[in-house]
């Protein structure tokens, strides 16, 4: 009983941080399809912006917004450098240019901090355990799920009730009959990207709240993850991007206790592996995404 | 109220619309025929601002319009409905209206408002609201489309083959509709292959073939020029009529 | 026969190559035969992506790992017999009895990195866009996942040592040149013209009968094989090296050569790729002059990253054909004596 809670626990926190991931670069995908490489960093910019507040008088969960909103100011600048200029031209630009403009911003981090990795402040609550039926749980995780449900509640109330949200989905699907409905395209694209600078900026604190410490490569792993997580629930569809975050986490955690140390430093090319055949077995993902759609 | 001279569209290398000049006055009903591939959906497209590749004039009340996007076109009160439906599958009914009355948001009850008009005016949108737009019929959709561009309280309505694909029953039905918008005192610039239904009810109409105008004139007149039929119809002789 | 522009086009490429050399050459400084040296492997590895990205319009990630599978394949097999216990002491004993000459073990490497993307690759061809990139960059972090973890031929995380010095800059600069003629040959053979139509009108290619799969195969299969040997002439340059060069960073500064340039034309693989190295060479001094003479506080790191960045993300935006334009350098004006005599347009 004990194992099974850990277990539960385990998965239900790690997959909300991926669930949470997936989504960000999901909401991009599935408006402009293109995969935005810089979306790492934007962990990363949070990750700074804790550390350079740290020791400022300002309270943890101050310190906590202003990193969110960091996130989602790097989010919007990486559309207006790396995706507006270039938009219309093909996509492998647009992938050049955003991974470019990823090494830009961890090499700037590399010049203007440091190599080295740097703390960040967390709040007392993350090292702090509970006891649920006999088994001892990091609080840390309990808020990550809460943190989790809260966002995606948000988010859903976002997409489903407000004109912005109805036009977000609207324009995944049929992007130019959605302007010619009068929606700005460049509104649509630039809220796609503050959101997803939103859920980096959140994901940010508990992942960073884990490790502790922040360094210049650190947005790669989030990354990888969300794509794995993507590619697992589909690329285009929101729902199957939560879905596969909590999928991957499943996955991992298994891993994790199934297979022998031998094999388990392997765990990584084992679930690229799986990317690779998912993508060619189903291209369109587990869940799939709206109707068609054309990008302009 | 609508002038465009001079038009060219090009895709590429292609040029599909070379030099177009039509006129639609306030309160016309006004048909463009041709046969397939003749410029039609083209010129309207173009007309809304969603192609890149044109040049030439667009005037909306005397204004220039042709350098504006898309979405700053409709808040000038031109709507389009394109030939390809393009109902967004997944969002419902009334997601779909919602959307239409965009530019109107900022307007306390402006959408409630229309949203009745609309609902009294296609009756099967209030029974289907709450469902996914993709599980609409043909002609259920078609009437949303109707719907969702008169949400923006257009001036202008440009309809692209609002018959394209329905049964003739519905075909009847819809062409009913344009023509209660069009005493409503709605201006429309309609797109039709089915040129015996568009000419009974237009004021006036072009003809296109090969990207360009090949005749004009009130209604009556060019339904009585059989030449005419035989040529860019396809009619008889091709049987290219859809 | 190949026509007159691409033969010229041959000639100047070659003669930048050989213009290179004679500079480091005559200059006698060491630095620059160095800088050259790797300049030359650099071009081998531009060379090979823009075989499979200049036709078929296809971003690869996975590239780099190509170059680390050819790297390892010749250290593994060059490395001396008393040196292997050492190096490897977990080392397959089938293996341990196999001394190879650096030069079959490039080969060898180039060979092994065609076969893997051969076999691997085959299914991947069929997908496009998004698809295919994440693709190929899972397939990147799946070759470096085994690199750093097959402790018992790649020695692990660590430092892959003793690999025998072999690679001077006459090596180098004439595989270069092979390379260049063997890209440039993909580009005019059949396979690579149709292929270009598959990259401009996928549909249209298939009208004309063109396997575009099978296309992009053999475009992908070629340039493995390049970064294979690219990769196995780095290997006897460096002679030690670890998992991380074969990662994003390399990825980077081989992608921005080529993109910078102009990844459609050879020439702009071979012009990216010069001018990379001169801007690149330049900042690191810059950055080493900083940090010797301590005008700042700390180590100024990363900065020639910054500025390379910043140089993509501009040739992207302001012209994206890159530095050389659109047309190989032989069918320039520079080039044209007079007018086509087959002259149906004007």
């Amino acid at each position: 009983m004990g194992q099974v809670i850990q277990f539960a626990i385990d998965v239900l926190s790690l997959g909300s941080l991926y669930a949470l991931m997936a989504l960000g670069l999901v909401i991009v995908y599935g408006i402009l399809r293109l995969v935005n490489f810089a979306y790492g960093e934007l962990i990363m910019v949070a990750g700074y912006t804790l550390y350079l507040l740290d020791g400022t008088a300002l309270p943890w969960l101050a310190m906590a917004a202003v990193a969110i909103v960091m996130a989602m100011v790097f989010g919007v600048l990486t559309e207006y450098v790396a995706f507006r200029p270039v938009r219309m031209k093909s996509v492998t630009a647009v992938l050049i240019t955003s991974f470019a403009f990823s090494t830009l911003l961890q090499h700037a981090a590399l010049l203007f901090i440091s190599p080295r990795s740097r703390l960040v402040p967390t709040p007392a609550l993350f090292t702090r355990t509970v006891e649920i039926a006999g088994v001892v749980v990091p609080l840390r995780n309990l808020l990550t799920i809460a943190a989790a449900v809260a966002v995606l509640a948000l988010f859903t109330f976002l997409l489903r009730r407000t004109v912005l949200g109805i036009a977000l989905r609207a324009a995944a699907s049929q992007f130019r009959m959605t302007r010619m409905l009068g929606v700005p395209a460049n509104l649509v694209i630039t809220s796609a990207f503050a959101i997803s600078g939103l859920l980096a900026g959140v994901v940010s604190l508990f992942w960073l709240g884990r490790i502790g410490s922040v360094v210049p490569g650190i947005g790669l792993e989030p990354l990888l993850v969300a794509f794995i997580a993507t590619v697992i629930g589909g690329m285009r569809s929101l729902p199957g991007a939560v879905v596969g975050g909590y999928l991957l986490a499943l996955i991992d955690v298994s891993l994790n206790t199934a297979l022998p140390q031998a094999l388990l430093q392997f765990r990584d090319a084992f679930t690229f592996s799986l990317v690779i055949v998912l993508l060619l077995w189903r291209p369109q993902g587990l869940i799939r995404g709206p109707a068609t759609g054309q990008r302009t | 109220m609508l002038r465009v001279s001079g038009l060219h569209v090009r895709y590429g290398p292609i040029a599909a619309v070379k030099g177009v000049d039509l006129e639609v006055r306030r309160g016309e009903l006004v048909a463009l025929l041709g046969a397939n591939g003749a410029g039609k959906s083209t010129t309207l497209l173009a007309i809304a601002g969603a192609l890149a590749g044109r040049q030439g004039r667009v005037e909306l009340d005397g204004e220039a319009i042709h350098g504006l996007t898309p979405e700053r076109i409709v808040r000038r009160g031109i709507a389009m409905v394109p030939e390809t439906r393009d109902v967004f599958a997944d969002l419902t009914v009334l997601e779909n209206l919602r959307l239409g009355g965009f530019v109107h948001r900022r307007t306390p009850g402006a959408f409630e408002e229309e949203l009745e008009r609309q609902m009294d005016l296609f009756p099967i949108l209030r029974e289907r609201a709450h469902q996914a737009a993709g599980t609409l019929s043909g002609g259920e959709q078609q009437q949303l489309v109707i719907a969702r561009a008169l949400m923006s309280r257009p001036k202008l309505l440009l309809l692209d083959e609002p018959s394209l694909g329905l049964a003739p029953l519905i075909v009847e039905h819809i062409f009913a509709l344009i023509g209660r918008l069009r005493e409503s005192g709605l201006t429309i610039l309609l797109v039709e292959q089915n040129a015996a239904q568009a000419l009974a009810r237009a004021d006036r109409a072009y003809v296109m073939a090969l990207g360009t105008i090949a005749a004009a004139g009130p209604a009556a007149e060019i339904a009585a020029n059989t030449d005419l039929e035989a040529i860019y119809f396809g009619g008889k002789a091709r049987g290219a009529r859809a | 026969m190949p026509d007159r522009r691409t033969l010229i086009t041959l000639a100047v490429l070659v003669a930048a190559v050989a213009v290179s050399v004679a500079v480091a050459e005559l200059s006698g400084v060491r630095l620059i035969d160095r800088v050259v040296t790797v300049m030359c492997i650099n071009l081998i590895l531009v060379l090979g992506l823009q075989v499979f990205m200049g036709n078929s319009g296809i971003l690869s990630f996975a590239h780099i790992g190509f170059m680390g599978i050819g790297a390892y394949t010749t250290a593994l097999f060059t490395l001396p017999l008393q040196m292997r216990g050492m190096v490897l002491p977990n080392l397959y004993d089938v293996l341990a009895t196999v001394e190879l000459s650096p030069a079959l073990g490039i080969a060898l490497g180039g060979l092994v990195a065609a076969m893997v993307a051969a076999a691997l690759s085959f299914p991947l061809m069929r997908l496009s866009d998004a698809a295919a990139v994440i693709t190929s960059f899972a397939l990147l972090v799946v070759l470096h996942t085994i690199m750093v973890h097959w402790s018992e031929v790649t020695n692990g995380p660590r430092t892959f040592f003793g690999v025998p010095e072999a690679t001077g800059l006459y090596q180098a600069a004439g595989v270069a040149v092979l390379a260049i003629v063997g890209a440039l040959a993909f580009k005019e053979s059949r396979t690579g013209v149709l292929l270009r139509a598959s990259r401009d009108d996928e549909v249209a290619a298939h009208t004309i009968g063109a396997n575009v799969p099978v296309l992009r195969w053999r475009g992908f299969v070629l340039s493995a094989f390049m970064a294979g040997v690219g990769g196995g002439l780095w290997a006897h340059f460096i002679t030690s090296f670890s998992p991380n060069a074969f990662y994003l960073k390399e990825t980077f500064v081989i992608l921005g050569m080529l993109v910078i340039g102009g990844g459609a034309t050879v020439t702009g693989a071979v012009v990216g790729t010069i001018a990379v190295t001169i801007a690149y060479e330049g900042l690191r001094a810059f950055e080493n002059m900083l940090n010797t003479e301590q005008v700042f506080d700390g180590t100024v790191v990363g900065l020639t990253e910054v500025v390379l960045a910043c140089a993509m993300i501009g040739i992207l935006v302001l012209r994206p054909e890159g530095l050389a334009g659109s047309c190989e350098i032989g069918a320039t004006a520079l080039f044209r004596r007079r007018p086509q005599p087959t002259g149906e347009r004007p």
